[in-house]
């Protein structure tokens, strides 16, 4: 959308040059001529106009024009695809001109599966962004996150700004299945690339495929929408350019997590909560204690801390990322090259990441017809992390996980005069609280990984409109993550001695891990494209494709050390160690063909199929077949309409498709294969080998396959400075691809149970683009927006469905809640209520039922509420252009969520030791001395803690995603100093957010104890070209 | 339209090439990719070998529902389970206790991840016993073919053993004896009355005990003492049950003959393994050496028979083994981390003794209960640690069953803190003083640490006294027949049969005779109630920790004797400062004291299963 606003400034700019010439009189004559592309095809839509007149017309289908200039003037062909071009009227009278691709006409050339279409003609639903300045001057740690807000319907959540882990979860159009939702990412055509590892400097355009007809061609994959990201190339450049970007950026939270940073206050917490039911002489902490805390811990910060838990684990990140590339070409070949780094500073101290990016694209012309060229990729990864998910590890089996909620102010985390981490002193505190610090300092996780993608094609044309390809790629990666964790204990300051906490022990070893694997594709294509008459334009495709993964583990680990210093693997102790490894495979070959038939100009066709062949399924079950159809009519072509449209409309097309797609993700590559599990035993103190019969296989398991019928509407009024798009679609996922429901007879031994094709969910929706985009005298200005709604629908599911937030006619994961009456401030509301083990200050629920008591069965139903995602997501863009300075300003939003603001952070429940009490703690439990109190009292019934609507937020929210002032050096400074292009920029990323939501930040689970805060950044970004 | 010859030809040459491309795909088998490292089950059951190997998967998927049976000794009233170390999904870290109530009131509904492992290891198990019995033993002849009955045997009596532990818990319970292929033969299932599940339970003990030899292969398999006792003690609790009645069972009858019957056929069994296979308790029934109040560098033997130290020893009837190598960690147990605190290894103290088992621990000299332990708080009261009977004066326990000091630590009783697999030397414990400096005559000292203690008493019983294990890398084989426990269990059922025995209370004090404490008086054994109390008090104290006592008290019903009657003010338990921690039964109705004899059937089967009826109290 952006990007769309800049080419269509450029070419005001350039209709403003038109206008300003001077006049030239002369005699004047009409001139005829043809405008050809490069494959001698003829042009429609070209302009064509004389410089400095006031003449102009267009090209008609068979690229005619007809113009009346004299000799002497000058002829400008200008379009959007094409290269400009001028030349001087001599004493011809027809013409044949010859026109370039552009290579920055991707807005009307989209990328498509397999290929590319003219935008106009085409007849899927797809979404484009192109990278432009304005993206890569954003501080935008990867790709999935720049593509928050760009696509109508293609949602991008980022619930992390933690370094490394800062990626968006993508979704096209809602959640199109129960099974794994996420849309297959596909790079210069091979699919399976992680999209956070590409470099947004290297991207030329990204396609976002979203209906049956333009995913199609990756059918089995491809029922949640696909990304097409093309890489960039110096083709149809003549001259060699260096770009150089750059942006440096300063990174603070949006918000944090307010933990209190008074101890004795802290305790005083502790107390109150434990008042409830316990009488002072048997509580943990004892009036003396809380008093000395505040006395001395006002002289001696050492041994009577009162810590700033979440300051001291917190800093100022930083994000840098720099790039260099160059790119240009001659008649014959064309390269791109670029290499780039970026940098990551957590805002979590010990958190970084960094990753150089190199690339290099290659085509050539080989011989005449035959071309050849490739890609090559590499990127380098180095992380570092505490745990997981920064603050948290959510994998239930890391005991430790959710620690952060026993991080009390009273431990001093380090002292840097003895250098000991500092564990609890207070008398009655838990031993096992939590240091934060000696855990991220010394006890950090890191991963390295590198990747490499490379492909190579040849093509050649043996006759005119018939290309044949073979295509080769591979993608290689290696990953190496590792941990050698530093011994260290826990100390008393006030007793001068260690306690029983060891964080680290003595014996602290090291672990390796070693994952690598490839991934290999080769395919065969034929490309037809013919013009047939004066009016058909037929265009074919036949491809065939073999893909095959391999993915091996190895890991290795030792205790004991021999110095802390030694991290490697052979500078341990051997008497204790342990081994692991694994390897997996899985193949996939496929048959794709497409046909497109254009008549007229107008009248538009499509025809998609795909066969998959997956090693994952049994014979019998292997094939699907995925086929799609697309009509599309440019109505605006037609004469009797345009006469009627013509004044307002300048382009108008309707377009309707219907097929299927198809999902395998969720199958496990050996998941319908029959074995035996291994499930061992123990005879005297050897492992004796076991084999158990554990699998059950469902020979009926077949593919998950999704029905989608789109409507599309696309519109350009004004010429085209106002375009609108919109389109509906109705998706039918059949037969989710889900684990089954086994009886408890059989859960025992047969688990997990084998997949089965459990039920349909509808998903339908509307998706609107509106741009407008036009000129005030040297202002240039645009507005865009666009906005999604979805709603979907279980409509069947083939085993039991309990209570719960998944029923039949109901959208998937709706809001299921107990109705709260609020908090009871008296005995007498809590007799005026059901009985329900309350006092006052408990939050009551309502007996919606009526049977005297609050269960399960009270909870309400809110149908047109989802808790997991928004029902509705909108974008706003703005932009104003004056005189090299350019400020856009991009806000993002969306509605239709509620969810449940409960963590372990407001718990009113808490741990009678041990607790990080948050200054909420302080304020807002209810009392009898805070009637008023925004939350129930501590310590109080159970039911406090339920999913009640006392804690359901509701998230919808609208954030100033991106502000950014960029200035353009003008032309005439940069030419001295032989600069083609330099813009300076201020960027601000995550400004400011509009939300009802009490938790950290709307865009996360309610419930989610991830405290890693939403990044805030300002940036200052450089984009040279020279 | 005319396409030169030429690129015809070039055009037929390509397609050529793209359909031989298509053909023959370049990868072989593509499509056709063998899971490494995975068996592929049509290779299997060929030989002898297969028949050991999907047994041990038997024995795996079996120890996996008995080996943390001591949570279920929450459900009694002396030891407090707060919480499990289990890890869900993993059934070699527990799963199967994963999740449920182990308090001593409101536990009956939570059992259902528990129902589903037991039903699994049933599977385990079919597959075992039928693909010999249809594949293998057709064929087989001689020492083959008593190898593979042995090995159906085992897989039988372990069979057995879940079915007793199903009906024990829920009464009826659906019988599956076969192997099952799909999800549909189990859908519509019925519960099977209790004496025809009984029958086959006992059908399966009745082989075993025809086919498993004296002496067990290996540490870890089973032998015919063990089929012999666990057919007697299915005999006990149908006795007991027939005794006293199961009204929360419907259609199960009490009856007096059938009792009598059950208990008479429990004590032969009983007596059989008692004396007919040369088994003696642990080292002779040696109490062994005690150290001094306060030290703990010799402790008796019954502490050693709760470690690794003691594997394999005649006393242990029947086992289940574990492994827990650093390099092999997945079939260790985690006995430590459950049963001590961090100043082991870490250790979570999921599991303590309660407060009130201190009293039942006898004298030495008089044989009978010590004077009644007085709590008191020394924060608050200065004489609390001098004051005579005082719970927190360490003088308070001097003199008693040697059983108490290998079972258990009050204030200033000491254990082996262990870190990084390495001793760190002496912990003294002190109740609410954890991890802290303190001198102990002359000698300094960082106190026991735990969080998980509320009653003034932590486990000595199941903890290690030495390094190179962690936490969950425990090899002890866990008992599930125990001597002991036999020759209580003779008692019991002969005592029901014809009263106090002389062989009956000759066991009785053999197990006494293991805590150094004198043979029973007279009076204990004046009477069939007299003896029934001694050989309850003896079970306490002997089996704590090992899971026994709530299914005492409800084959017992005795229920109501320890917690009091419904509608009551139940009982606070205390620690020793005085302080209430918890209190249970407060005013609670019949229905919930029905639901703690009988467990619920799980809902989420019957929501899906309408023929699957439920347990009376759970309607």
């Amino acid at each position: 959308m952006l990007l769309g606003a800049v080419a269509c400034m450029k070419m005001s700019a350039w209709a403003l040059v038109l206008l300003s010439s001077l006049p030239l009189m002369a005699q004047q004559r009409t001139v005829n001529g043809t405008v050809k592309d490069e494959a001698g095809e003829a042009l429609p839509n070209i302009s064509v106009a004389v410089r400095g007149g006031s003449a102009g017309t267009t090209t008609d289908a068979l690229g005619k024009f007809r113009i009346s200039a004299s000799k002497g003037d000058e002829l400008v062909f200008t379009s959007a695809t094409h290269e400009p071009f001028s030349l001087k009227v001599d004493d011809r009278d027809d013409y044949l001109v010859g026109l370039k691709q552009s290579s920055s006409s991707l807005n009307d050339v989209v990328v498509v599966g397999y290929g590319r279409q003219k935008k106009v003609n085409l007849v899927g639903a797809v979404g484009t962004v192109n990278v432009d300045d304005k993206m890569v001057s954003r501080a935008l740690p990867n790709v999935s996150s720049a593509l928050t807000g760009m696509v109508p319907g293609l949602q991008a959540v980022q619930s992390s700004g933690m370094a490394g882990n800062n990626n968006a979860s993508l979704l096209i159009r809602g959640l199109g299945t129960v099974n794994n939702a996420s849309p297959l990412v596909v790079v210069d055509g091979m699919p399976d690339v992680n999209i956070n590892r590409i470099n947004i400097n290297d991207i030329e355009t990204i396609s976002v495929l979203k209906d049956a007809t333009s995913a199609s061609v990756y059918g089995s994959r491809a029922a949640n929408g696909v990304i097409l990201i093309t890489t960039r190339s110096g083709k149809g450049q003549k001259k060699t350019r260096l770009d150089f970007t750059s942006n440096v950026s300063i990174v603070t939270p949006t918000r944090g997590q307010d933990f209190m940073d008074d101890y004795p206050r802290a305790l005083t917490v502790q107390q109150r909560r434990t008042s409830v039911n316990t009488l002072p002489g048997n509580q943990l902490f004892k009036l003396g204690t809380v008093d000395e805390w505040f006395a001395r811990g006002m002289v001696d910060p050492v041994k009577f801390p009162n810590t700033d838990v979440w300051d001291i684990i917190l800093r100022q990140g930083s994000f840098q990322n720099h790039n260099l590339s160059a790119s240009g070409g001659s008649e014959n070949s064309n390269f791109f090259i670029s290499a780039g780094v970026k940098d990551e500073k957590g805002l979590q101290i010990n958190n970084d990441y960094r990753q150089y990016n190199a690339r290099f694209n290659f085509d050539t012309k080989i011989r005449n017809r035959w071309n050849a060229g490739f890609r090559f990729n590499g990127n380098w990864s180095n992380w570092r992390y505490a745990l997981a998910e920064g603050f948290n590890d959510p994998d239930a089996s890391n005991t430790a996980g959710n620690d952060m909620q026993y991080a009390i102010s009273g431990l001093l985390p380090y002292d840097p005069k003895t250098g000991y981490f500092g564990g609890v002193m207070a008398y009655g505190e838990d031993p096992q609280a939590y240091n934060p610090y000696t855990l991220y300092i010394n006890s950090p996780s890191r991963n390295n990984r590198q990747e490499i993608q490379s492909q190579m094609y040849l093509d050649w044309s043996p006759i005119k409109g018939l290309t044949a390809r073979a295509d080769y790629a591979l993608n290689y990666y290696n990953q190496f993550s590792w941990a050698a964790n530093m011994p260290n204990q826990a100390y008393n300051f006030q007793t001068a001695s260690f306690g029983s906490r060891v964080y680290v022990g003595a014996n602290a070893g090291v672990s390796n891990t070693t994952a690598t694997g490839f991934k290999t594709m080769l395919t065969g294509r034929l490309n037809y494209n013919r013009k047939f008459g004066r009016n058909h334009d037929v265009a074919g495709l036949l491809l065939y494709s073999e893909e095959y993964w391999y993915d091996r583990s190895q890991g290795s680990s030792r205790n004991d050390r021999l110095h802390p210093s030694l991290t490697e693997i052979n500078a341990a102790l051997t008497d204790i160690q342990s081994t692991s490894g694994t390897s997996s495979a899985e193949g996939l070959q496929s048959y794709i063909g497409r046909f497109n038939y254009t008549g007229y100009n107008k009248y538009l066709l499509e025809v998609n199929f795909r066969v998959d062949g997956s090693s994952k399924f049994i014979q019998g079950s292997r094939f699907g077949f995925f086929p799609s159809a697309a009509i599309g009519w440019r109505f605006t072509e037609e004469k009797f309409i345009q006469k009627v449209t013509d004044k307002f409309l300048t382009n108008g097309k309707v377009r309707v498709s219907y097929g299927s797609l198809g999902n395998n993700s969720g199958v496990g590559r050996y998941e319908q294969k029959e074995t035996l599990a291994n499930l061992n035993y123990v005879i005297g103190s050897a492992v004796q080998r076991g084999f158990a019969n554990s699998k059950m296989i469902n020979r009926m398991l077949t593919w998950e396959t999704s029905t989608v019928l789109n409507a599309g509407l696309d519109l350009s009024f004004l010429n085209n400075r106002l375009t609108a798009t919109v389109d509906y679609y109705n998706r039918l996922t059949t037969g989710m691809n889900r684990p089954s429901e086994f009886s408890i007879f059989l859960l025992g031994a047969y688990s997990p149970a084998p997949r089965t094709n459990i039920g349909n969910l509808r998903n339908n929706g509307v998706e609107f683009d509106l741009s407008w985009k036009d000129r005030v005298g040297k202002v240039f200005y645009g507005v865009s927006g666009n906005f999604a709604y979805n709603q979907n629908r279980l409509e069947s599911w083939n085993t039991l469905l309990l209570r719960g937030n998944i029923f039949l006619q109901m959208p998937y994961q709706f809001v299921y809640t107990y109705e709260s009456k609020g908090i009871a401030q008296s005995w007498a509301d809590i007799y005026a209520a059901t009985p329900q083990g309350a006092a006052p200050g408990d939050i009551l629920m309502q007996d919606l039922n009526g049977d005297g008591r609050i269960t399960a069965d009270d909870r309400k139903a809110l149908p047109n509420t989802l808790q997991e995602m928004p029902t509705t997501t909108y974008t706003l863009t703005g932009f104003v252009n004056w005189k090299g300075f350019d400020l856009t300003v991009f806000l993002q939003g969306s509605a239709g969520r509620k969810d449940f603001w409960l963590n372990i952070y407001n718990n009113t429940n808490f741990n009678n030791a041990r607790y990080a009490a948050s200054w909420e703690h302080w304020t807002n439990p209810w009392g009898w001395d805070n009637r008023g109190g925004s939350w129930p009292r501590m310590g109080g019934s159970g039911n406090n803690r339920l999913s009640s609507t006392y804690w359901l937020d509701n998230m919808a929210f609208l954030r100033a995603k991106n502000v950014q002032l960029g200035y353009s050096v003008p032309d005439k400074v940069l030419k001295t100093i032989s600069i083609e292009n330099l813009r300076l920029v201020l960027s601000a990323e995550n400004i400011g957010t509009l939300s009802q939501f009490r938790g950290l930040d709307p865009e996360k689970q309610g419930d989610d104890n991830n405290v890693y805060p939403i990044n805030k950044s300002y940036s200052f970004a450089i984009n040279l070209s020279f | 339209m005319k396409i030169p010859v030429i690129h015809m030809r070039k055009c037929i040459i390509l397609l050529a090439c793209v359909a031989m491309m298509a053909q023959t795909s370049c990868r072989k088998e593509l499509l056709d990719q063998t899971p490494t490292g995975l068996l592929d089950a049509q290779v299997f059951w060929k030989t002898e070998a297969d028949a050991t190997i999907a047994l041990m998967a038997a024995y795996s998927a079996v120890r996996a529902v008995f080996n943390r049976d001591y949570y279920l000794d929450g459900h009694g009233e002396f030891t407090r389970c707060r919480g499990t170390s289990a890890t869900s999904g993993n059934i070699l870290r527990g799963d199967p206790y994963q999740g449920a109530n182990y308090d001593p009131s409101g536990y009956g509904g939570s059992f259902t991840k528990y129902f589903q492992y037991l039903y699994g290891a049933v599977h385990r198990c079919n597959y075992v016993i039928e693909n010999i019995n249809l594949k293998m033993l057709p064929t087989a002849t001689g020492t083959n073919k008593a190898n593979l009955e042995a090995i159906v045997g085992e897989a039988r009596l372990m069979r057995g053993m879940v079915y007793f532990r199903l009906i024990s818990m829920w009464g009826d319970v659906p019988y599956i004896g076969k192997i099952i292929y799909n999800n549909s033969e189990v859908t519509a299932l019925k519960r099977a009355p209790i004496g025809q599940v009984r029958d086959s339970i006992l059908a399966d003990f009745d082989y075993a005990v025809a086919k498993l030899p004296a002496k067990a292969i290996g540490l870890g398999r089973s032998s015919k003492p063990a089929a012999l006792a666990f057919r007697g003690k299915l005999n006990l609790f149908w006795g007991s049950w027939k005794k006293n009645g199961w009204p929360e069972l419907e259609g199960f009858t009490q009856s007096a003959a059938e009792a009598q019957a059950a208990f008479t056929a429990a004590a032969a069994d009983f007596k059989s393994v008692a004396n007919d296979f040369g088994l003696t308790l642990y080292k002779n029934g040696d109490p062994g050496k005690i150290d001094a109040l306060g030290n703990a560098e010799i402790l008796p033997n019954y502490f050693e028979l709760f470690t690794p130290k003691a594997n394999g020893n005649s006393e242990m009837i029947m086992v289940f083994t574990h492994s827990g190598t650093p390099t092999n960690p997945s079939q260790g147990e985690e006995l430590m981390r459950d049963f001590s605190g961090r100043t082991v290894e870490g250790s979570q103290c999921w599991m303590s003794p309660r407060y009130e088992i201190g009293n039942r621990y006898q004298l030495l000299t008089t044989g009978d209960y010590a004077p009644k332990l007085v709590p008191l708080n020394p924060t608050t009261n200065p004489a609390a640690r001098t004051t005579l009977n005082s719970a927190v004066n360490p003088n308070s326990y001097a003199n008693r069953d040697y059983r108490m000091k290998a079972t258990m630590m009050w204030d200033y009783e000491q254990c082996i803190g262990l870190n990084s697999l390495k001793s760190t030397g002496m912990s003294p414990f002190i109740y609410q003083t954890w991890a802290a400096n303190i001198t102990l005559l002359g000698v300094r000292y960082i106190t026991y640490n735990t969080d998980g203690c509320n009653s003034g008493y932590v486990f000595r019983k199941f903890v290690r006294n030495y390094g190179g294990l962690g936490r969950s890398e425990g090899d002890f084989a866990w008992p599930v027949m125990r001597l002991a426990d036999v020759y209580l269990m003779y008692a019991e059922s002969s005592n029901e049969v014809s009263g106090p025995l002389a062989d009956a209370v000759t066991l009785v004090n053999r197990v006494r005779a293991r805590g150094a404490l004198p043979a029973l008086t007279p009076a204990k054994y004046a009477s069939r109630q007299a003896f029934f109390n001694a050989i309850e008090q003896e079970r306490i104290i002997e089996l704590v920790g090992e899971g026994m006592r709530g299914f005492d008290l409800r084959r017992w019903r005795a229920i109501e004797k320890t917690w009091g009657p419904p509608g009551g003010p139940g009982v606070w338990l205390i620690d020793t400062y005085g302080a209430n921690q918890q209190r249970y039964y407060l005013n609670t109705i019949d229905r919930v004291y029905q639901q703690n004899y009988i467990f619920q059937i799980p809902t989420t089967e019957r929501d899906r299963n309408p023929n699957l009826t439920q347990n009376i109290p759970w309607r």
